[in-house]
């Protein structure tokens, strides 16, 4: 069941950035009535397991929490068996379960399951109504799991308790609990890492997998980008957990760390400084001398291939200048990426990012960038002060670069290209030229003949 | 080709109740999502789902991917400690509060409110809000856990008529009122009144979707909702002498129309598509207004007939699979019998009385798992976006159109016109021609 006293404790993480400044206590924010844009706590959640494909995911609710959300994100697999993060999963409950209880549906839904399916796991999500009306998901779950020995995992995040964020945090703290540590690995090497946090979305891992099989580095398990429910339970043998663009899982790796005694750093692929910068910590934190050195050796080694070719993109793109109205921590790194490439990110928007995010946009920034606290009415001057030449930022300020006759890029709009790792910088750098080239902006912005006036 | 897949020996009834505990692959979305997009064809409508945050941000996903268009939807969030203490009214009143005070150029001629099965199950007594605001007020119950898109649709057109509606025994004789399906476009809609202003009259529809997510570049989108009608044009829909209902579903919105005024004249009509339905629909129009219809709508009945012969080859010696809401599923399947077309199974969302008059021999309520073993056998399939990814793991190649909602990756959704004489003729070429392409040369 949801338990009032873990979600107090996930709101009060000592080692996240939010609860510096605050009095003990108070810890993260309950969302507004009337202000929360973002997804729930079962959102949260389900993004975060959702990626392990050879699991099931079962959604123990009505129809809008699965029905509007399978098949909405490309997080991509390379798993074999019959990929089930293509598909979706709901009991769908109707009136009659809010009355009598949904357990008889949810066991009935999970026999059906195994029988059509046979998962290596599954995974039951509480969402609102049944958590409301009580229904005995961790009872149901249990039975269920001895009748078939294999792992059935409650995740307890209905919408209510609060945002994204949380129910991310909820997520770890089902597999720290039910998953981790409940199977030994095939075999170990001093540089197992876990990756923590990247859902491998339009396959922004496999931009640097290859650099860590070269180097020697070996993943012994994700959460949960191109996951496996095995390996996750083997990952209490790691060496290192590494936490990537993912503050909410920083739960998880503060409690691994304190029953496992394993170490944390956490990175940002994004951008080749941020990906060099990313390895170096990594190899680092495993200690190993000869591995730092390999380290160093592929990181000189790919930065060169990689100047060669954006060499051409440079050259393009000297003295453009960008204005970047994203949130979290795109709003830093995306801005690492675009500087990378030579562009000049006059401004970037802080609306949404924790005192981290913030410190790291004015790093990267310097001094004299802007960082926009309501970039909705901002923006327009700032394009206007800098003479800025591009604007990247979600659709709704699509039509402020129409009106300010510049480029613009939507980055809030499901990529279908990774910009992740170093040949990412590439897409990006593709992207940009073809928006730099592309006339549309200005054509779109010309006058109709009925406002024209002679 | 055989018309019952072997591998599905045990046929699915056409019922009310479920046939399985769970859904795999769902198709069916959720009532509050349809109560808000029918908000969205209200002018400057606030629209504000009562529930926690993330039901009304994964609608918002959801229909600003299917439209490309920013989504106006707000959120009264409420929280493990407000869904127990709170009967509504405090979340509801502070979000108004909350999103007029941050925004202050934000105008709203309506809050429009739909519960979800959150605030349902708690039981929160939504009614007297309107006591407490100054803006123009409208509540609609709308619990996930029943129902689907198609009523939550409905059910909110019904809400703005019988909560804002004038009663009057009083007709307008040119007035007429026309309540589409949700699975109508922008464009539809449009297309629609159209017909209805060609024979004189003066055309309102409810929900009006025609001027919003119809994909038109504009400043500060997103904000309010930009729908073709106005709260106080819903105040006087009363005198409408004409009220015309398109698709079962919107039965309940014409009914609470005859009780804000007895005299009006309402007609139905299950669909729009194909010639049978069309110059029924025209004929209507004609009697009523007692003129024959402008030389371009007579032009168009003429292309239809053309395409239906020329596409009649094609589409008479294939197989079709239809899954959907089943207002859009009974019009696209007369449609495609009309031309010889045999429709193997229709797979619906949720259960509607119209689905009854449909003709096939697999016809039930269902997902995409159910829908899987006649896809695999027919030639052409008519499904949302997530029969794309089914499809290419299957071995044969087998056409896809994508229709109803979500339609997450193309693009122009909200200008695709499948209704009238016009709209069938396009519809039949597009059928033809991806016949054409997988058939002969795939």
């Amino acid at each position: 069941m949801v338990n009032r006293a873990k979600i107090k404790e996930l709101m009060n993480e000592s080692a996240c950035s939010h609860s510096k400044d605050k009095k003990k206590g108070e810890g993260c924010d309950m969302p507004k009535p009337g202000m929360a844009a973002g997804g729930c706590a079962f959102d949260g959640a389900q993004i975060s397991l959702f990626p392990y494909a050879d699991a099931v995911h079962l959604v123990h609710g009505p129809q809008t929490c699965l029905g509007a959300s399978w098949e909405t994100r490309e997080t991509l697999s390379s798993y074999k068996g019959r990929d089930h993060t293509s598909m979706g999963f709901t009991t769908g409950i109707t009136t009659n379960d809010v009355i009598f209880g949904g357990d008889k549906r949810l066991s009935d839904s999970i026999d059906y399951i195994v029988e059509h399916y046979t998962p290596e796991a599954i995974f039951v999500y509480s969402t609102c109504v049944t958590a409301m009306v009580g229904d005995d998901i961790d009872m149901t779950c249990k039975l269920s799991a001895q009748k078939y020995s294999i792992p059935i995992v409650p995740v307890h995040a209905p919408g209510f308790v609060g945002g994204k964020n949380l129910g991310s945090r909820i997520a770890g703290e089902a597999v720290l609990e039910h998953l981790i540590g409940t199977k030994e690995p095939e075999f170990t090497t001093p540089y197992d890492i876990n990756l923590i946090g990247d859902y491998n979305v339009t396959g922004d891992m496999w931009q640097y997998l290859p650099l860590f099989e070269k180097i020697g580095i070996r993943v012994l398990s994700s959460l949960s980008g191109d996951g496996r429910v095995g390996e996750i339970r083997t990952a209490h043998r790691a060496k290192l957990n590494v936490i990537v663009c993912a503050k909410s899982l920083i739960t998880l790796c503060r409690k691994m760390e304190e029953t496992y005694g394993i170490p944390w750093v956490s990175v940002s692929f994004y951008g080749k400084r941020d990906t060099s910068f990313a390895i170096l910590e990594i190899v680092n934190a495993l200690g190993d001398e000869a591995l730092i050195q390999k380290a160093k050796e592929v990181i000189a080694e790919e930065e060169a291939k990689l100047e060669a070719k954006l060499f051409p993109y440079k050259k393009l793109f000297a003295g453009k200048k960008a204005v970047l109205n994203t949130g979290g921590n795109k709003a830093w790194s995306i801005a690492s990426g675009l500087q990378d490439l030579g562009i000049e990110v006059v401004a970037t928007s802080i609306r949404k990012s924790t005192a981290e995010d913030i410190e790291k946009a004015r790093e990267y920034l310097g001094e004299s960038g802007v960082l926009m606290k309501a970039p909705a009415s901002e923006q327009a001057k700032v394009i206007d002060q800098f003479g800025a030449h591009i604007l990247l930022a979600g659709g709704r300020s699509l039509y402020t670069a129409i009106k300010k006759k510049i480029s613009f890029i939507d980055v809030n709009q499901e990529k279908k290209v990774s910009y992740g790792g170093y040949e990412g910088l590439l897409n990006l750098a593709q992207d940009l030229k073809c928006a730099f080239a592309n006339p549309v902006f200005a054509n779109v912005s010309k006058k109709a003949p009925w406002d024209i006036q002679s | 080709m055989s018309q019952t897949p072997k591998n599905n020996s045990l046929q699915i009834p056409l019922s009310k109740r479920e046939h399985k505990p769970l859904q795999v692959n769902p198709i069916k979305h959720s009532q509050p999502m349809g109560a808000a997009l029918a908000y969205m064809g209200v002018k400057n409508c606030l629209p504000l789902m009562h529930g926690s945050q993330g039901c009304a941000s994964y609608t918002k996903v959801f229909f600003t991917r299917h439209y490309n268009e920013p989504i106006a939807l707000y959120n009264t969030s409420v929280s493990d400690i407000t869904a127990v203490l709170d009967g509504g009214d405090y979340s509801i009143l502070m979000a108004i509060e909350n999103i007029t005070k941050k925004n202050t150029t934000l105008k709203p001629e309506l809050i429009g409110l739909c519960t979800t099965g959150l605030t349902e199950t708690k039981g929160d007594d939504v009614r007297n809000i309107a006591a407490h605001i100054e803006i123009p007020y409208c509540y609609v119950n709308t619990p996930d856990y029943e129902g689907g898109m198609e009523s939550g649709w409905a059910l909110t057109a019904k809400a703005l008529i019988e909560q804002h509606t004038q009663e009057t025994i009083r007709l307008s004789p040119n007035k007429l009122l026309l309540l589409p399906h949700v699975s109508m476009q922008p464009i539809e809609v449009e297309k629609v009144k159209e017909l209805c202003e060609s024979f004189g009259f003066e055309t309102f529809a409810l929900p009006d979707l025609s001027t919003a997510l119809d994909g038109y570049l504009s400043e500060g989108q997103g904000k309010l909702s930009t729908g073709a009608i106005s709260i106080e044009e819903i105040k006087e829909l009363g005198d409408s002498a004409t009220v015309i209902t398109i698709g079962t579903s919107m039965l309940i919105v014409a009914k609470a129309m005859l009780k804000k005024n007895p005299n009006i004249t309402h007609l139905h009509f299950d669909h729009v598509m194909g010639q049978q339905n069309n110059d029924n629909f025209v004929a209507t129009l004609m009697k009523i207004r007692q003129i024959e219809p402008m030389a371009h709508i007579k032009r168009w009945r003429g292309r239809l007939q053309d395409a239906m012969l020329d596409t009649h080859f094609l589409i008479g010696s294939s197989h079709f699979v239809i899954t959907g809401e089943p207002d859009m599923c009974v019009g696209l399947c007369e449609l495609l019998q009309s031309v010889g077309g045999t429709v193997d199974a229709v797979i619906a969302t949720t259960y509607s009385a119209v689905l009854e008059k449909i003709c096939v021999q697999n016809l039930f309520v269902g997902d995409l798992e159910d829908a899987m073993p006649y896809f695999e056998n027919t030639d052409l399939v008519i499904s949302n976006f997530h029969a794309e990814r089914l499809l290419h793991s299957s071995k044969r190649d087998i056409a896809l159109i994508l229709r109803g909602f979500p339609n997450y990756e193309e693009l122009g959704n909200q200008l695709k016109n499948d209704q009238l004489y016009e709209g069938s003729t396009q519809f039949l070429f597009e059928v033809a021609n991806k016949l054409r392409e997988d058939k002969h040369h795939g």
